[in-house]
């Protein structure tokens, strides 16, 4: 459709100021179409067609106004500008005309430069229209594309980010975001030798590009965690990979948790978030677990810094974290939420079991909700010794044939690389090559790192289990045990694996020597009753997992059977 | 958000004066006012009259940090108010740059 020839429609009773208006409009070069009253100009409109409508205002049957409203009607949202023709003159008829609709009018008797003028007007004012729609029709595919793309990459993210145990009946989370992608992660995994690994972050920004981070983060923590790698191992790989990949000014402000359930530790490593919250039994207020280094992605992994808190936790405490969402929030009266609205919380006179309702009350009632301008994200842990114990094999078993294996290797690590690796990774690679120990990783895994780090810990290092009994016992034993390592000077701990299998079952042997003094293994309880004390509780567990247990040397050197079943 | 700069050539210092919300939407002044000068100058930036932070200004500070030199770059902060020195700190931000 040309603007510079308009298709008009008139629609005059008169015939003679009908064909006027006609030769004067065909004559500036527009294709004119006439009706001889409003009805007829009802019928005759199109709006794909017509581009402007002249109507005069007195006809019979169907006046003026009332063709107005309907061709109004009939156009669909498209903007068709129509004229009045009037030889009326007085003010309130010519503001009826306007009311109803009308752009503009044309008073009789025809003026031919006036009329040229109008049709001037009337076609700058269509062109902007026109202007204004392909804008509109462009810009509203291109954001449909866009909801599109980012729907699609939000299932993957989905995908990525939830393939998580956040349902475990001990978590409890919420998260409030204002778009269609979140900038903050809360992420879950069951440790191969039970226990967990949680991660809680909140990347710079929000939307898809804070969400980009999200998944090379996801893919390392479960991937890592899946194959037994510590936290101190996997928070420096999460650092060096976002490091490598985010541009300079992103970066994610985390909180990673190690839940022990053998030892009922927590391990915190907090980098950028706000305090997290230890609720114990013993203490009328939370403890603190403050950030202590740079968030990830920010230094190399020279500058890296992994400074962690441990606590002791037993049944029924609990562990509270959150974004900086809620730390940045403002509350209604315009204040800094954190300074003012968690008071009470912080001074433990919250009930801990009633710690994420209050808190969701309170940014209710403060309306955070609705002026929050980052995401808000909230992690509860109901502390027990039972998380992640019981989880072996839940994935789906595709059952193929077992294929025969047998193997055996030797792996002896000196003082270096006692204080610089964990090997048990590898290990354990290695003997999940063997098709039908895959459902058995778990117990696997546990018998590797009770015996490695009973080795480690008592044989290498010399340290007394009896350092545990007191109430603060895990922590300084922890921290006696880092000290040691990493002034360690000599010793070793030399692994011997050997396996042999048919199609229905096989043997695993580990052997474990170390540099240690040994000690006296006749005292060695094997049942898990004789064992009330909570620190001596690795080799009972061993007991009930292996065919056999046997010490040998001075008692440096201990060999297990583990024999399984298809 | 007001931003405004002042250079002292002798000294070769750049004073970036911050006022209100420091936040994604300063990202474009911010760029611009840092980068108007050579990346071996020494920056400063006045936050007495900054009201609040959030994520993507501290990310713009590492923007800074970056073009600055990492660390080798000198980049002092001055009279942070609490709420802002509180954010800084949880971030270990005071690693990075220096706060006065």
């Amino acid at each position: 459709m040309s603007l510079v020839s308009l298709n008009i429609l008139i629609a005059d009773d008169n015939p003679s100021d009908r064909l006027l208006l006609k030769a004067m409009l065909s004559g500036l070069g527009h294709n004119v179409d006439v009706a001889e009253d409003g009805l007829e100009a009802i019928e005759k409109f199109d709006p794909e067609i017509t581009q402007l409508v002249c109507l005069d205002v007195v006809m019979p049957d169907c006046d003026g106004l009332e063709a107005a409203i309907k061709i109004q009607e009939m156009s669909r949202g498209r903007f068709i500008p129509i004229v009045f023709l009037s030889g009326l003159s007085d003010t309130s008829s010519l503001v009826n005309c306007l009311k109803v609709g009308g752009s503009d009018f044309i008073s009789k008797p025809y003026n031919l430069v006036l009329i040229a003028a109008k049709l001037d007007a009337i076609i700058r004012i269509l062109s902007l229209q026109k202007k204004l729609e392909a804008q509109r029709d462009k810009l509203s595919s291109y954001n449909e594309q866009l909801i599109h793309e980012q729907e699609v990459a939000k299932v993957v993210y989905e995908n990525i980010t939830h393939s998580n145990c956040l349902s475990d009946p001990c978590l409890n989370t919420f998260f409030y975001g204002h778009h269609l992608f979140n900038g903050d992660v809360i992420l879950a995994a069951y440790k191969p030798n039970g226990g967990m690994h949680l991660l809680i972050g909140d990347f710079t920004g929000h939307g898809l590009s804070a969400a980009i981070g999200a998944l090379p983060l996801a893919d390392i923590f479960f991937e890592w965690t899946r194959k037994g790698f510590l936290m101190r191992q996997i928070v420096p790989e999460l650092n060096r990979r976002l490091k490598a990949i985010l541009p300079a000014d992103m970066f994610c402000s985390a909180l990673f948790v190690d839940l022990n359930i053998t030892d009922k530790t927590l391990e915190v490593w907090n980098g950028g978030l706000p305090d997290a919250f230890f609720f114990s039994q013993r203490q009328k207020k939370p403890q603190p677990l403050t950030s202590h280094n740079l968030p990830l992605g920010i230094v190399s992994e020279s500058e890296f810094t992994y400074s962690t808190e441990i606590v002791s936790f037993e049944k029924g405490d609990s562990f509270l974290a959150w974004s900086d969402g809620i730390y940045e929030a403002i509350d209604s009266k315009g204040m800094m939420f954190c300074e003012h609205q968690l008071t009470p919380l912080v001074e433990g006179r919250v009930d801990s079991d009633n710690l994420l309702h209050w808190l969701r009350r309170k940014l209710e009632t403060e309306g955070v909700l609705d002026s929050s301008h980052d995401d808000i994200s909230c992690l509860k842990i109901d502390l027990s010794d039972a998380i992640g114990a019981e989880q072996e094999s839940n994935t789906l078993t595709v059952e193929e044939p077992d294929t025969p294996s047998d193997f055996s290797f030797e792996y002896t690590l000196n003082a270096e690389s006692l204080k610089n690796t964990d090997p048990l990774p590898y290990i354990l690679q290695i003997i999940m090559t063997v098709s039908g120990l895959k459902h058995y990783s778990g117990q696997v895994f546990m018998m590797l790192s009770e015996l490695y780090s009973n080795a480690l810990e008592h044989g290498v290092l010399r340290l007394n289990s009896s350092l545990k009994e007191t109430n603060d016992g895990f922590v300084l034993y922890y921290m006696e045990r880092e000290t040691r390592l990493s002034t360690l000077e000599s010793g070793y701990i030399r692994i011997k694996i050997s396996i042999s299998s048919n199609e229905v079952g096989g043997i695993l042997s580990i052997q474990l020597e170390d540099s240690g003094d040994g000690f006296d293994t006749s005292q060695v309880k094997l049942k898990l009753e004789d064992s009330d004390e909570m620190y001596n509780r690795g080799l009972p567990l061993l007991g009930q997992l292996c065919k056999s247990i046997n010490f040998s040397e001075k008692g440096n050197r201990v060999e297990i059977q583990y024999q399984w079943d298809k | 958000m007001i931003m405004q700069t002042q250079y002292d050539e002798k000294k070769h210092v750049l004073t970036i004066q911050i006022e209100g919300r420091f936040d994604f939407s300063c990202h474009k002044a911010f760029k611009d006012a840092y980068s108007s000068v050579e990346s071996n100058c020494k920056f400063e930036l006045d936050m007495t009259k900054v009201t609040y932070v959030d994520s993507s200004a501290l990310g713009m500070l590492l923007l800074l940090r970056d073009y600055a030199g990492g660390d080798q770059g000198e980049i002092i902060l001055n009279n942070c108010n609490d709420a802002v020195e509180k954010i800084l700190r949880i971030a270990n931000f005071d690693r990075l740059f220096s706060l006065h």
